[in-house]
């Protein structure tokens, strides 16, 4: 070759090159995860964070996002936050200051993620809220701040109907009362029992550390209730239910809690879990789960060796839900224009819970999904749907916009 | 009435039992040493985490899992004292009150790196529930309460009736004077720690048992013992007893019939009430 044809091939090369990545230059988009990875709210964080970690590797197998000529693949950075206020502001001024990210994902519990939408508003940041279930979180109006999971008394209001229905009028609860949510999802099961002439006969509470329920307990059973309301995270719910039948207490026992079977086998046995009801989102539950849902249990068991837990999903859609956004908005660094155009997507195809969209969107004016709400029973071993729990999603965001 | 009463009381019994067994671990060591041994929760979880290890990787009978964490919980006490305690023995108090602190961090990390930081709970396949009258006790909380009687008794019987035991005593009394006397003083603070630490991860397989183990759990553990050696007497081995039980069976009746919001805090009223009227516990001496 002479010398005058390799400077002219190599010329040719150069360019096609440079065409080429100009079509598609490919570049990576760093998502934060802020999530209790250790600690009592581990059990919703951790698989949280490992079901954002699965959407960013599939997304990224699939050719990840596509923004105009670029693509982005996408690289995920999780950080502790132990559902701890002061920890989880630190892990998100970290996510931003230090690590430059710009779109943080997570958020398992409500007193964390609170502490975070406190200031959120004020960055240039779009933050997507999981299983934390405080109403408080999107009723303040933070235009770059979206929730997948509905807020815990849109469900406690379908809880009362379902419990009002099966007859028990005289119901005790035992629960997590010092939380917000759990405390708003007791009023509203108490709104739909009393108009049947239910009541609340008592409001017993436990700390996410206990562990020893049987005081409160010996004291509900000497109430005579005719059912109880155990609403809590899953460890000292699990305890209720399994000290509950060490006391002998054969009654109705319902719950809020949202765990899997294998994490309330840590520390009942199915025998003593045996009739139990969980009345909340549907989540994921094989029995109610759609062929994503289907998929999702399969890949997230077969990656991790563990099934997910039922709420998991709600960070894994939170993935996808920000992949569309930024794909119509087209643009990663406009963070006002992906928080906007989050607010006025359509449910996209991949996500794994069963939403209902308000106005044919999946997130409402205020930033929030609703799923649906279902009544699933504890039998042999397994949590079995049994039905879905009227829920009116469009009424609830009516009412979630006249709050501040 | 009653028979709620009794039935807090029963309630109580169990984690009273587990209270007495950290809060005699712990009088041992500062009664006889002057340590205030932080790291005791934590070294009672490692005892439960590993009773957990044995059984569920290891295929261990818990009846057999037991007495291998007993038997390596003492082997850790050996080493506590040896290499942490000892050296700082003849120090300033402070130096033993940082080492102690240094060394609860240092066992909580190790927990969580063996271990990982999810809860656990020791499986026993023991679910059966006795009835008497209106009073239910579930078959476990029975053999906590028999384990925990029969652990303080031995104690006690080594403690008063055997040779060593008096050497014991006599090193908390005057160590000078026990020097005089022949005692070899420095096995003493090596058996102390031996058996303070089997105390410790006695009760650590009652919670991992009982309830769960957690990182964290340890140190609410160790607060709660330094509570009932208040409450009972500092150094004060029958006011330790006194002070778990009288600790345990508070908290319940106090949950069941004032309010399960204040549990803990009513607890600490209690002892701080008993303080005021005998502010050297209830079984302390007057200085």
């Amino acid at each position: 070759m002479s010398k005058h044809k390799f400077t002219r091939a190599c010329a040719a090369l150069a360019l096609t090159l440079v065409a080429g990545s100009s079509l598609a230059a490919e570049k990576k988009l760093t998502v934060g995860v802020a999530d209790a990875l250790t600690g009592g709210g581990a059990v919703y964080g951790l698989p949280q964070a490992n079901a954002v970690k699965m959407a960013a590797e599939e997304i990224n197998a699939a050719g990840g996002i596509k923004v105009g000529p670029d693509i982005y693949k996408i690289d995920v950075i999780a950080y502790d936050d132990k559902a701890n206020p002061t920890e989880a502001t630190n892990a998100v001024r970290k996510l931003i200051d230090r690590d430059g990210v710009k779109y943080i994902l997570g958020f398992c519990c409500s007193g964390s993620t609170s502490a975070v939408a406190s200031f959120i508003g004020n960055e240039k940041a779009v933050m997507l809220v999981g299983n934390a279930a405080e109403r408080s979180i999107t009723t303040k109006k933070i235009p770059n701040l979206v929730r997948t999971r509905p807020p815990a008394d849109y469900t406690g209001q379908a809880a009362g109907t379902f419990i009002a229905r099966k007859g028990q009028k005289r119901i005790a609860v035992l629960g997590a009362l010092d939380v917000g949510f759990y405390a708003q999802y007791v009023d509203s099961v108490e709104r739909e029992i009393k108009k049947v002439g239910g009541e609340i006969i008592a409001r017993e509470v436990f700390s996410l550390k206990d562990r020893d329920m049987t005081p409160q307990l010996t004291k509900i059973r000497g109430l005579n209730p005719d059912a109880i309301l155990v609403v809590g995270y899953v460890e000292p719910a699990a305890f209720v239910y399994r000290q509950a039948v060490e006391l002998g207490m054969n009654i109705p026992r319902y719950g809020f809690t949202s765990g899997s079977e294998e994490q309330f086998l840590r520390v009942t046995t199915s025998e003593q879990m045996e009739g139990v009801w969980d009345l909340r989102p549907t989540e994921l539950t094989l029995l109610s789960a759609s062929k994503n849902g289907i998929a999702y249990h399969a890949n997230y068991t077969k990656k991790y060796n563990a099934s997910p837990s039922p709420s998991s999903p709600y960070a894994y859609d939170q993935l996808y839900a920000l992949k569309a956004a930024i794909e119509a908005a087209g643009t990663v660094d406009n963070t006002e224009a992906v928080a906007k155009a989050l607010r006025n997507l359509a449910v996209p195809p991949q996500v794994v819970m069963q939403y209902q969209p308000v106005d044919g969107k999946m997130f409402d004016v205020n930033g929030q999904a609703y799923t649906s709400n279902g009544a699933f029973q504890w039998q042999k071993g397994k949590w079995v749907f049994v039905e879905d729990l009227p829920s009116d999603s469009k009424a609830y965001s009516q009412f979630l916009s006249t709050l501040k | 009435m009653l028979i709620e009463i009794l039935q807090q009381t029963i309630n109580g019994l169990a984690i009273g039992g587990v209270y007495v067994l950290i809060a005699l671990g712990l009088t041992t060591v500062f009664g006889i040493l002057g340590i205030a041994h932080f790291a005791h929760g934590s070294i009672s979880m490692f005892g439960g985490y590993l009773t957990y290890f044995l059984v569920t990787a290891q295929g261990l009978p818990v009846l057999a899992a037991i007495p291998v964490a007993l038997a390596a919980g003492i082997l850790l006490g050996l080493l506590v004292e040896i290499l942490a305690y000892r050296p700082v023995r003849n120090a300033n108090h402070i130096n033993a009150f940082i080492v102690a602190l240094g060394l609860t961090m240092m066992v909580e990390g190790i927990n969580l790196q063996l271990f990982g930081h999810e809860q656990v709970v020791i499986p026993t396949g023991l679910s059966r529930v006795f009835r008497l009258g209106g009073i239910t006790v579930p078959e476990l909380r029975l053999y906590v309460i028999v384990a925990a009687i029969v652990l303080v008794v031995a104690m006690m019987i080594f403690v008063e009736r055997t040779k060593t035991g008096q050497a014991i005593r006599a090193v908390a009394e005057n160590r000078d004077a026990a020097i005089l006397m022949g005692v070899n003083v420095r096995t003493i603070p090596l058996i102390v720690f031996g058996m303070s630490t089997a105390l410790g991860v006695a009760a650590g397989i009652m919670v991992g048992a009982l309830f769960a183990i957690a990182p964290g759990i340890g140190e609410g553990l160790v607060v709660k013992g330094f509570a009932v050696l208040i409450l009972g007497g500092l150094g004060s081995f029958p006011g330790a007893i006194l002070g778990g039980t009288v600790l345990g069976i508070t908290e319940s009746i106090a949950a069941g019939f004032i309010s399960s919001a204040y549990k803990d805090v009513i607890a600490f009223v209690v002892m701080i009430l008993v303080l005021l009227i005998r502010p050297q516990g209830l079984l302390g001496r007057a200085p």
